[in-house]
């Protein structure tokens, strides 16, 4: 094949051409979504830091669970840190191991978090951007359920529910216990969706007759995106500690292995916070709970840069990097 | 001439914005941004409306493309009523999508004009995909590169990936400009279009749009508080102006019957006021030709013509009832004054001193 | 560097001497000077028109005069201040309450986008009374003052003073801040595009009431815009910036029809104006340059037409080409310019 210069018509390309520019268009887009926000995320140490402690976490209750066997009873009681053999992180009062335990209640926990946090906040988003988007009646209806949801009490009702209905599936116990926290998110988002509604550039794409699923998505999703991947990490903590309370305080009861209860048999059948022995019984759970924590909240605090167009751009390598002065 | 013939017609055209209803709203709130607007405009044609902030030049421009809905009067694309159609009035014939997408805008911030998230490619996609869905990504990529080519943004694969934060706002408004283009309008309102760039680039902007409404087909309908501005764009493609104040047109005609022979006192004053590079030219010096700075409150417009307020050669007679467009020997160059009339009672009544 | 000359450009009396001034900001791809080594001298009473377009650096040379450079930026050089009567102050010498005290006492300001600059929260008399407080001035003289000054911009004192600023129009609330600034007696005002959102009326009535005011108090003005038709008939001497410094100054008057530098010609050109014939119109080629990048040699030699090695290679001199030293240009060219670069302008005129 003769080799053609690189007129712009439109329609006829060489198929060499073609399996050349779309082998192009792979790695760009490559680039852009994946690569991309990878560096972008790689580049700051708190974005950096969080995302790999969510990793571990995922592998352990993924991969981990395989290699460590659940905690039996049975093992040495009572064994403090690198003390037994085969019991790293030390035994509880009827001999399970502590790092099984903590490993196995991993699952549940990280099942319970996504449930919660894409419940409430795939809900917050799409009443939001809805109501705020649209307008008019849609908006009153809308709004007003969001406020009555507002202004039921979360906890009595989250307490209510699970003492009623007895939820032992993770994923039901996660949306029960984020079942409050869409409203306050909800009216957030549409407060922001209001806004941004008059800017030119959506009035564009609506003059350009674009569909209204199109805009949103297009143009007012990225614009709210750090705040929603802030609440969802914000419910996905709010998931943690309520259910770490409920389990704790017996609310929420379980066969399966859960850092409440390991909490909570730390201080009842060990007596934990009395004496220095146990001491590690409840520090373990609390240092897992609180890394999982730690590393949620790092990671939101990136998140904002995932989503500037200047950040983005400097860290993709398919993108010029001269840019006029900033005015 | 058959309504057909005109791309868009604006027909007695109303927009009243009402206020917020609540406690302390009254009647005379209303703000009439439009009051009793007829204009045509035709293929291919540019029209430049220039007025003060507040004299509903940018209200009327959206109501001629089908975004703002007028309170009264008719706005029509090619003889069809834009909103009939839009309300879903099966004997339309012409769909709204069409008219949708025959109608488009430039705004003016360029800064506001892109969304900030997306690269320049990915915007201008969005029309294509809309109109010619059946193009596969690469030749769409390729209708872009030309296109940004033919504004001047070489070389175009560059600028394709760049976000807007990487353009400049001339560059911008180019962008701004083929988006609009890409959707293959019949009539671009360019709502302040240049006002935001930089004075050595409007005319290349200007000049662009012109070379591009020639290869597209397109009528432009030019929006400007700068009469300098509206003069070029108009001029060089033998268009016509039309001045506005307080909702109302006072004077519409080809741009340089308008200029060398204005005979609104309004569009005089604009001319007083548009300034001028030529320092022997500027012996008139002197103040403001009008009697008050300030423009009267839009809610309230003066009763009679509403620029008796301020209109150096205003009378008694112009307190009383508003003067009704007149039309020149040849048609074509409207104006609302008493002071057109030869014979009007005007020229008896006292004139006003405050 | 120019030879260190008093009144280098044939200024009489001056208020200004600023000399070797830049400002320079640290940025992460580079030292980016936004202003460099700008000369030039204003005089006592007179309206100097600066005319620059975005990027020129013009916002900077307005802070630069009353030492209020935004942080982190770096102003060096030397600006000397000669008040009426006492001695000349060297403004980059000053600590902060004595700067603070010229600011507004002596030297004014009326920012871009000064009409947001009132704080939603408080009415226009409230922000006269707060600048009268803080400048420990008594509040019932400098409200009647206040007073006339609005009356003078035709404005209705009472009515003004007691609203809120979103309760004025665009025309309102720069006229009040024009007010404002003249509250405390200054005998410098510093305008940074102060017409810039309002309308054609409004912009020439402004135009208007600042030059009388300018006249009956004795002001120096400096205004400052990318609008050169707008300070045409206004400002008794221009100078235009290009690429973070002066490439000409001089009477308006010859700016206007007898411009030396390429850029400034090549502005007046593409200014779209009611008497140029359009079909003369040309646009200017090119982007004007990144601070971080400015060329060596001639600053605009990418652009211009009369371009050679040697405005490649060398910076130009601040020249005149006929011994006028009141108007000069930083061109090497200087001579060739009026036939390289016809003004589209003067063959208007030429033809009558």
């Amino acid at each position: 094949m003769s080799e053609t210069n690189e007129t712009f018509t439109s329609g006829s390309s060489t198929e060499q051409q073609t399996a050349r520019s779309r082998r192009s268009l792979y790695r760009e887009r490559l680039d852009r979504y994946v690569l991309t926000p990878l560096r972008v995320i790689w580049n700051d140490w708190r974005t950096r830091l969080g995302t790999l402690i969510i990793l571990f976490y995922i592998l352990v209750g993924t991969v981990g669970v395989h290699y460590i066997s659940e905690p039996q009873i049975g093992g040495p009681r009572l064994a403090g840190i690198f003390e037994a053999p085969g019991y790293p992180l030390g035994t509880n009062n009827l001999g399970e191991g502590l790092m099984s335990s903590l490993v196995h209640a991993t699952p549940p926990m990280l099942k319970m978090i996504t449930a919660g946090a894409v419940f409430a906040t795939g809900i917050a988003v799409a009443l939001g951007t809805v109501s705020g988007y649209k307008g008019g009646r849609v908006d009153t209806v809308l709004s007003t359920l969001i406020d009555i949801a507002m202004t039921v009490p979360g906890l009595p009702l989250i307490i209510l529910l699970v003492v009623t209905f007895q939820p032992t599936n993770p994923f039901v116990i996660g949306i029960v216990l984020s079942i409050n926290s869409w409203a306050g998110l909800a009216r957030n988002i549409r407060s922001q969706v209001l806004e941004l509604r008059d800017n030119s550039y959506i009035e564009a794409s609506r003059i350009m007759g674009r569909s209204t699923g199109g805009i949103v998505y297009d143009d007012i999703l990225p614009n709210i995106m750090p705040f929603v991947l802030i609440s969802f990490v914000n419910t996905a903590r709010a998931v943690i500690f309520g259910s770490v309370g409920l389990y704790y305080l017996g609310i929420l009861q379980t066969p399966e292995n859960n850092w409440g209860i390991m909490l909570n048999n730390a201080y009842s059948a060990g007596g934990a916070l009395y004496s220095w022995d146990s001491l590690y019984w409840i520090v373990l759970p609390m240092a897992t709970i609180v890394l999982l924590s730690f590393g949620l909240v790092l990671f939101s605090q990136g998140t904002e840069r995932l989503f500037n167009p200047r950040i983005r751009a400097r860290h993709a390598e398919t993108i010029d990097e001269t840019s006029p002065m900033e005015e | 001439m058959s309504e057909t013939d005109h791309v868009v017609s604006l027909d007695d055209v109303r927009v009243h914005f009402e206020p917020e209803s609540g406690l302390f709203a009254r009647d005379d709130d209303v703000v009439k941004a439009v009051d009793g607007i007829s204009l045509d405009i035709g293929e291919n044609d540019v029209v430049a409306l220039v007025g003060e902030s507040g004299c509903g030049k940018s209200t009327l421009g959206k109501t001629a493309i089908g975004t703002q809905r007028p309170t009264e009067g008719s706005v029509s694309y090619r003889g069809q009523d834009i909103w009939e159609a839009r309300d879903g009035d099966s004997d339309a014939e012409i769909p709204y999508e069409t008219i949708r997408r025959s109608l488009q805008i430039i705004h003016q911030d360029p800064g506001a004009s892109l969304n900030p998230n997306k690269t320049v490619l990915h915007s201008l996609m969005v029309p294509l995909k809309l109109t010619e869905p059946d193009l596969n990504t690469f030749d769409r990529r390729d209708r872009v590169h030309e296109m940004l080519s033919r504004v001047g943004m070489e070389p175009p694969k560059d600028y394709a990936n760049r976000y807007p934060h990487q353009l400049s706002g001339g560059e911008r408004q180019r962008v701004a400009l083929i988006r609009a283009l890409l959707m293959n309008p019949d009539l671009i309102f360019a709502d302040e279009a240049v006002s935001a760039l930089d004075v050595s680039l409007r005319i290349d902007m200007m000049d662009l749009m012109l070379e591009l409404q020639d290869q597209f087909n397109t009528s432009f309908l030019f929006v400007s508080h700068n009469l300098s501005n509206a003069s070029y764009i108009t001029g060089k493609a033998d268009g016509r102006i039309g001045v506005m104040y307080l909702g109302e047109l006072v004077e519409l005609g080809p741009i340089d019957e308008v200029i060398q022979n204005p005979q609104h006192p309004y569009t005089k004053a604009l001319m007083w006021a548009a300034p001028n590079l030529n320092p022997d030219a500027a012996e008139d010096t002197t103040g403001t030709p009008l009697r008050k700075i300030d423009v009267p409150d839009p809610r309230n417009p003066p009763a009679g013509c509403r620029f008796h307020t301020r209109c150096p050669n205003a009378r008694e007679a112009c307190k009383q009832t508003p003067p009704e467009t007149d039309v020149d020997a040849d048609g074509d160059h409207k104006v609302a004054c008493y002071r057109a009339i030869d014979d009007h009672e005007y020229w008896d009544s006292p004139e006003l001193s405050d | 560097m120019q030879a260190e000359t008093k009144h280098k450009f044939d200024v009489d009396d001056p208020i200004f001497e600023v000399r070797n001034a830049s400002v320079t900001f640290d940025m992460e791809r580079g030292e980016s000077k936004v202003m460099d080594s700008i000369d030039i001298d204003v005089d006592r009473g007179e309206i100097l028109g600066v005319v620059g377009e975005s990027g020129s650096g013009k916002s900077m040379f307005a802070s630069a005069l009353l030492d209020a450079v935004p942080k982190p930026g770096v102003l060096s050089g030397e600006i000397q201040y000669y008040p009426e009567d006492g001695e000349p102050v060297d403004l980059l010498d000053q600590s902060e309450s004595e700067i603070k005290e010229i600011r507004w006492e002596e030297i004014s300001m009326v920012f871009q986008g000064a009409m947001s600059s009132f704080n939603p929260t408080m009415t226009i008399g409230d922000h006269f009374e707060e600048t009268l407080q803080a400048h420990g001035r008594d509040i019932s003289e400098g409200m009647e003052y206040a007073d006339e000054l609005l009356s003078e911009l035709y404005l209705e004192a009472d009515q003004v003073l007691g609203s809120y600023p979103h309760e004025l129009s665009g025309g309102m609330k720069q006229r009040a801040l024009l007010a404002l600034s003249l509250l405390l007696e200054p005998e410098v005002l510093v305008m940074d595009e102060p017409t810039a959102a309002l309308d054609l009326l409004m912009q020439r009535s402004i135009i208007e009431l600042i030059r009388d005011i300018g006249e009956e108090r004795d002001l120096t003005i400096v205004f400052i815009t990318h609008d050169l038709p707008l300070v045409a008939n206004l400002a008794d001497r221009i100078g235009v910036l290009y690429a973070f410094e002066f490439v000409e100054v001089g009477p308006a008057y010859d700016i206007l029809t007898d411009s030396k530098h390429p850029y400034t010609r090549a502005l007046l050109n593409s200014t779209p104006n009611l008497d140029t014939p359009r079909e003369e119109m040309r646009p200017i080629e090119g982007k004007s340059p990144d601070p971080v990048n400015v060329p060596a040699g001639c600053s605009y030699h990418p652009r211009c037409p009369l371009s050679d090695e040697n405005c490649v290679q060398n910076d130009p001199p601040f020249q005149s080409d006929d011994g006028d030293t009141d108007h000069q240009a930083k061109c090497h060219y200087i001579e060739q310019t009026r036939r390289e670069i016809p003004l589209n302008l003067q063959e208007v005129e030429y033809s009558e």
